[in-house]
């Protein structure tokens, strides 16, 4: 649900495999493994660029839902949010390799990088959230919040 | 095109082909897709009279319009044929993932057609398609062997439809898996992949499916995910599940016990929810669904997905086993072999039901968990007693001279509804498109759970049955799942999204209504068994005994009246042959 959501936001159509966070399902153990921008907690991506074209902007996130991804985040987190300045980008790639949660990709279409920027302060993946264990724990905007992926 | 892709994957395996064909979007408008669809295409893809065991015979795959959206239950995917144990229209229904990865790949349906020289696994890479050989690598796994070997073989993201071993060896009722734990499980489909030498396909799709507006689409879902889905009605099916209805059919009397000789389960406090909910460890969901009704358990070693109230029903009570642990193990090795497991429950109560009268000693006895825990990997390699126990119900009663002890509708086992004690369940039994099944309309909802229908008489129910089986029909032709119950409202609102105008409940029931018409001119047309239930139903020296229903019995004359009011109030004559004036009302482009 997380990856049609975001797909959907931010590609104007259903399409996971263009999605900006993925969850993992094992089919037999019926796990699943979340994979999320960490954003400044991380900020791997930002120091590879060699064109600054990773930039930290302030975010308002309002979590929408209806498990508890709610009350686990206050229901309202302030922080930062790296976004993908795309008149900067050149697509050189060096982001791509040194991402630890491989979410930040080439662009199918408009060949730049493209990663997760909270929806502009509503991520359609935690309003959609169909697991109250994954996403609202993994999408933290703050650095002193921040919990690896696979934690 | 919003929401349908517009191509058919026509897959011959006799010649290892694949070609792809534009998806006829004349019948996508009418019929929209999942049954409506498939019945469309059956009807022209299937030689009138065609043996459902041979080559000509296809296996459709067909998906629904929000199937790859975010629209609530709509994954599930339409494994469809004509069935070779009915010999007529045969559409089950699997959670999961399959169909919207089907989408993604750039697929409304795959027509499976032909039969392989040596057994196939077909793989499904957007618009690159392979056919792999299955023997020495896939051939022979088990359900969750074969998942783990394809998904390490060929793509970690796949999807995959699969047959197990029961499917291999043609048992009757082998069913389909999709996302291991998801059966398409009603009809023999899986014995006709089987027959086909096809053990699996996988698919990886990296396409898109698109919507029209995609941000106000999203708003709508998000507001009807809210308003519609997560219910505390729906939600009850994440917190309980259908497991709550072992209890309440126990004690409404209509709990099939000990083949079909009771309706009151003495065990039924070691398998009812309270029981399970003890050996609960998570919840889980299908890919577009929030209401996670997939629910695990542990025990006696065993750690899987359900049981579900029909296989608590059919392999607990109708078998005497009030054993938690045992009913874990059998619903588990029934999920790898492949079985479905209310015809496997079925069938080993009838045996167990022979053995007890003394009729023929198959080893099995009500109650006994030892020998009933080796019934499924027998009959699945139809060794040992399981080389009988595969004939099926209907084939093994008769065999012993006893048939009216196969609790069956047109060769299909019944699930787990005693209609003595729920009188609307024979008729649902009766007029069921498929052979004995319940989920084409569900009368025990109101006749036993909101009280609203008196269980005991048949007053009303023609027309009952009727509205029910058509909103059936419309709700597996979007697909919806009956786990959100999603109103004609809901289903307008939806729809109006795909046909881009104003959609009303009216023109939605009349596409349900269509969708049903087309069923019984296609099992007209391969002709179908006369539409009645088991005598034990309504005779009255089979009335129960104990249970609310004790002492009740519908009888004969009474079960043929209702019958001949169905067939009017539907517009078909005494036959049961749609009128020329209802097929013309319908829009129906088909005669026989």
């Amino acid at each position: 649900m997380c990856e049609l959501a975001c797909s959907a936001f931010h590609e104007g159509a259903f399409q996971p495999s263009c999605a900006r966070l993925f969850a993992a399902v094992n089919p037999i153990s019926a796990t699943i493994k979340g994979r999320t921008c960490l954003q400044s907690g991380c900020a791997k991506c930002q120091e590879a660029c060699p064109n600054d074209a990773i930039v930290t902007r302030s975010i308002a996130v309002t979590p929408l839902g209806l498990f508890a991804s709610k009350e686990k985040n206050g229901g309202f987190v302030e922080g930062h949010v790296l976004v993908v300045d795309e008149s900067k980008c050149t697509n050189c790639g060096e982001c791509y390799d040194v991402c630890p949660t491989d979410v930040i990709h080439e662009h199918p279409s408009r060949h730049v990088a493209f990663k997760c920027d909270l929806c502009d302060g509503e991520p359609q993946c935690i309003a959609f959230c169909q697991n109250e264990n994954v996403l609202a724990v993994d999408l933290k905007v703050d650095k002193a919040d921040m919990v690896p992926a696979d934690a | 095109m919003d929401f349908y892709r517009g191509n058919v994957l026509r897959i011959d395996l006799s010649a290892q082909e694949a070609t792809v064909e534009p998806l006829n979007m004349e019948w996508a408008e009418k019929y929209v897709g999942g049954k409506g669809l498939f019945l469309r295409y059956l009807w022209e893809e299937v030689p009138p009279n065609v043996d459902p065991w041979a080559p000509e015979n296809p296996i459709l795959v067909v998906t629904g319009p929000f199937a790859g959206t975010n629209v609530a239950t709509a994954s599930r995917v339409l494994v469809g044929c004509k069935s070779p144990v009915t010999g007529i229209l045969n559409d089950s229904y699997s959670g999961g993932s399959f169909a919207s990865e089907m989408k993604f790949a750039g697929y409304d349906a795959f027509i499976i057609t032909g039969q392989a020289r040596e057994p196939l696994v077909v793989t499904i890479k957007d618009d690159v398609i392979t056919f792999v050989p299955a023997m020495g690598r896939y051939w022979g796994l088990r359900t969750s062997e074969l998942e783990a070997a394809l998904l390490a073989d060929f793509d970690a993201n796949a999807k995959i439809l699969s047959i197990g071993p029961a499917g291999e060896r043609e048992i009757p009722w082998a069913c389909v898996s999709t996302d291991q734990y998801h059966k398409a499980g009603r009809g023999g489909h899986g014995a006709l992949m089987g027959r086909k030498g096809l053990k699996a396909i996988a698919v990886r799709g990296t396409g898109r499916v698109t919507v029209g507006d995609a941000k106000a689409f999203l708003t709508d879902m998000y507001r009807m995910q809210g308003e519609n889905v997560l219910t505390p009605d729906n939600m009850a099916q994440n917190e309980e599940g259908t497991a709550v209805l072992a209890q309440m059919m126990s004690d409404a009397g209509i709990i099939p016990t000990r083949n079909w000789s009771t309706g009151t389960f003495e065990g039924i406090g070691n398998i009812n929810s309270a029981s399970f909910l003890k050996i609960r460890t998570k919840n889980c969901s299908c890919t577009q669904c929030a209401i996670a009704c997939r629910q695990f358990h542990v025990a006696g070693g065993v750690a899987s997905e359900g049981p579900e109230y029909e296989t608590i029903a059919l392999c607990g009570a109708n078998c005497g086993i009030g054993d938690i642990e045992a009913l874990m193990k059998f619903n588990h090795a029934c999920d790898e072999l492949g079985l479905d497991t209310i015809s496997s429950g079925s069938v080993v109560g009838l045996a167990m039901d022979l053995t007890e009268k003394g009729v023929k000693d198959f080893g099995l006895h009500f109650g006994e968990a030892g020998p009933y825990l080796q019934a499924p990997e027998l009959i699945a390699n139809r060794e040992g007693i399981g080389a009988e126990l595969a004939l099926g119900s209907r084939a093994l009663a008769a065999k012993y001279g006893r048939p009216e002890l196969a609790m069956e509708v047109k060769n299909l086992e019944l699930p787990g509804y005693d209609a003595r004690g729920a009188f609307g369940m024979s008729l649902s039994y009766a007029t069921s498109d498929r052979g004995g099944c319940h989920m084409r309309v569900w009368p025990v909802g109101d006749e036993i759970i909101t009280g609203t229908l008196a269980p005991d008489s048949l007053e009303g129910k023609a027309a009952y049955v009727i509205d029910g089986q058509d909103y059936q029909a419309m709700e597996f032709t979007g697909i919806w799942c009956a786990f959100w119950a999603a109103g004609l409202d809901q289903m307008a609102l939806l729809m109006s999204h795909v046909w881009k105008r104003e959609v009303t409940e009216k023109e939605l029931r009349a596409v349900g209504e269509c969708v049903w018409n087309l069923g019984r001119l296609f099992n007209l047309r391969e002709g179908i068994e006369a539409d009645a239930v088991p005598a034990k139903f309504y005779a009255e020296e089979y009335a129960l005994t104990e249970g609310p229903p004790a002492g009740r019995s519908i009888g004969a004359k009474a079960l043929g009246d209702a019958i001949a009011e169905y067939y009017t109030l539907r517009g078909w004559d005494a036959q049961g042959v749609p009128t020329e004036a209802k097929l013309v009302e319908l829009g129906i482009d088909v005669r026989l």
